[in-house]
C-alpha cells in the first residue's frame, strides 16, 4: 500500500471525491486520486454521482452573452486550420499551400520511437534558468531544434507560459502540442497551437507544475496524439 | 436541427461551419462561467477562446459515451479557468465583478430551449441556495473560485477533512434535491 493510499484509507474511501470533482485537489494529489480511482470501485461510484451535480454548477452563474466580436476571433483561427485540413486532404494534398510556410519543415523530420526520441533530445539540449519578473517569477529558457527559434516558458505561481518566437509554421494537417513529463513517459496536454505567420506563439501550460520535470512540445497531426509521434521541437527543463 | 453529437461528427471532419453552430449554442454559458470565475472581462473572452479553440484542436477525443458537448466544453472552461486564476493570482483581487457588464451584457431569453434552460438552472441553483451556508460556500469557492480544498482549509481557519466533508455532504444533497441532474442538464 503507497502513502497515498493509506491517506486515502484514513480518510475513509471517497474522501477526496468531492474536491476532485470540483477541482480542488492540489496536482500531486489530484495525479495519485486518478491513480487509485483505477482501482477502486467505490470511489468510481462516488466520483460519477457527485459529478453530476459539479457538472450542473455552471448553471447557477449568471448567464450573460457573449462578446459579439469574440466569434469573428476564434472563428478566423478555425476556418484557417480548416483550410489547411481540406488541403492536406486534397489530391493535391503533397504540394505546399499558397502562400503558407516556406523553409524548414517538419515533415522533413524522421520518425523516431517516440520515448527514444525524447530521450535522445534531452540528452543533449542545454537549458538555461534566467531569473526574470517579480513576485518569484522566473523565466527558463528552453532549448529549440529549429533554427533561429526561441522559446521561453514563463513560471509564476505553480503555472507556466510558452513564448516561442520564429517556429517553424506547421503543415497543414499538423499542430504543436505541449507535453508535460513528471516521471516516467510523457504526458498529453490539450494545449495544441500553431504559429503566426512570425513564428510566434504564447500558450498557457495546462495544470500546475508540481512534479513536472520538463515541458515539451512536438508536432502531431491535427486533433493531437496521446503519445509522442516524433521528437520534441522545443525541451524546457524545469527540475 | 443537429444535435450536438451529431454536429461533432461534422466537426470532427473540421467542418467549420458545424463548429460554428456548436459555438452559437454554447458561447453564452461558457462566457457566464469564465465569467462567474474570472469577474474581468478581459480574462474571461481569454478563456472562452482557449477552450473552444481547444475544444476545436481535441476535436478527435470527444466522446459522445462521456457526457454532452456542453459538458465537455463547460469543463474545458473550468479547467482553463482555474489555470486562468491560479497562474495569474487574480484570485487576490476584490471579489466583486466589473460594474455595470451584467446589465450590458445580459442574455436575453430567445427561445424555448432557452427558457427551459433557464427553468432548469434556476432549479439548480435553488438547489445550492437551500445547502446551509457553510456548505454552499466551500463549494463556491472550490469550483468558481478556483480555490483548492487546502487553501479554503486555510482561508476558514477549519480543518481540511471538514471541509472536505462539507463539499460532499452539499454536493449529496444538491443530488437528492435534483434527481437526476443528468436529464436537468441536458
Amino acid at each position: 500500500m503507497s502513502a497515498h493510499d493509506h491517506d486515502l484509507d484514513a480518510e475513509g474511501c471517497g474522501g477526496n471525491a468531492a474536491p476532485y470533482v470540483l477541482g480542488a485537489l492540489e496536482q500531486e494529489e489530484y495525479e495519485a486520486f486518478q491513480h487509485h480511482l483505477a482501482t477502486c470501485a467505490v470511489c468510481r461510484e462516488e466520483v460519477a454521482a457527485l459529478k453530476l451535480v459539479a457538472d450542473a454548477l455552471p448553471a447557477t452563474a449568471p448567464q450573460l452573452s457573449v462578446p459579439a466580436d469574440l466569434k469573428s476571433r476564434i472563428m478566423a483561427t478555425v476556418q484557417e486550420e480548416a483550410g489547411w485540413q481540406r488541403a492536406a486532404e486534397s489530391p493535391e494534398a503533397g504540394r505546399r499551400p499558397a502562400g503558407a510556410r516556406s523553409g524548414f519543415s517538419l515533415r522533413d523530420w524522421r520518425p523516431l520511437g517516440a520515448v527514444a526520441a525524447v530521450a535522445a533530445v534531452i540528452a543533449i539540449l542545454a537549458v538555461a534558468v534566467q531569473s526574470g519578473g517579480g513576485g518569484g517569477a522566473r523565466t527558463i529558457r528552453a532549448q529549440v531544434s529549429a533554427p533561429n527559434a526561441s522559446a521561453s516558458l514563463r513560471v509564476s505561481g505553480g503555472h507556466a507560459e510558452l513564448n516561442v518566437v520564429g517556429l517553424p509554421q506547421t503543415a497543414p494537417d499538423r499542430v504543436y502540442e505541449v507535453w508535460i513529463k513528471r516521471a516516467g513517459a510523457p504526458q498529453p496536454t490539450d494545449a495544441l497551437f500553431t504559429v503566426t505567420a512570425a513564428g510566434r506563439a504564447s500558450v498557457g501550460v495546462p495544470g500546475a507544475l508540481a512534479g513536472v520535470k520538463q515541458i515539451m512540445v512536438t508536432s502531431e497531426p491535427l486533433g493531437g496524439s496521446r503519445v509522442p509521434t516524433r521528437a520534441p521541437v522545443i525541451v524546457a527543463n524545469l527540475s | 436541427m443537429l444535435a450536438d453529437e451529431e454536429l461533432m461528427h461534422l466537426v470532427y471532419r473540421s467542418d467549420a461551419v458545424a463548429f460554428e453552430v456548436i459555438y452559437d449554442r454554447h458561447a453564452d454559458a461558457a462566457f457566464s462561467l469564465a465569467y462567474r470565475m474570472c469577474a474581468q472581462r478581459a480574462l474571461a473572452e481569454d478563456v472562452v477562446q482557449e477552450a473552444f479553440l481547444s475544444l476545436w484542436r481535441t476535436r478527435a477525443r470527444y466522446d459522445r459515451q462521456r457526457g454532452s458537448v456542453r459538458t465537455w466544453l463547460l469543463g474545458i472552461v473550468h479547467n482553463r479557468a482555474i489555470d486562468a486564476l491560479r497562474r495569474r493570482a487574480v484570485r487576490d483581487r476584490p471579489i466583486v465583478h466589473e460594474e455595470g457588464i451584467e446589465e450590458r451584457v445580459a442574455a436575453p431569453e430567445r427561445t424555448d430551449a432557452e427558457f427551459a434552460r433557464r427553468e432548469e438552472a434556476r432549479e439548480i441553483r435553488e438547489a445550492l441556495e437551500q445547502l446551509p451556508d457553510e456548505q454552499s460556500r466551500v463549494i463556491e469557492l472550490a469550483y468558481f473560485g478556483g480555490m483548492t480544498h487546502m487553501q479554503i482549509a486555510a482561508m476558514l481557519d477549519t480543518p481540511v477533512g471538514t471541509i472536505k466533508g462539507r463539499m460532499r455532504l452539499g454536493l449529496a444533497k444538491m443530488r437528492m434535491a435534483l434527481g437526476d441532474p443528468a436529464e436537468v442538464l441536458r
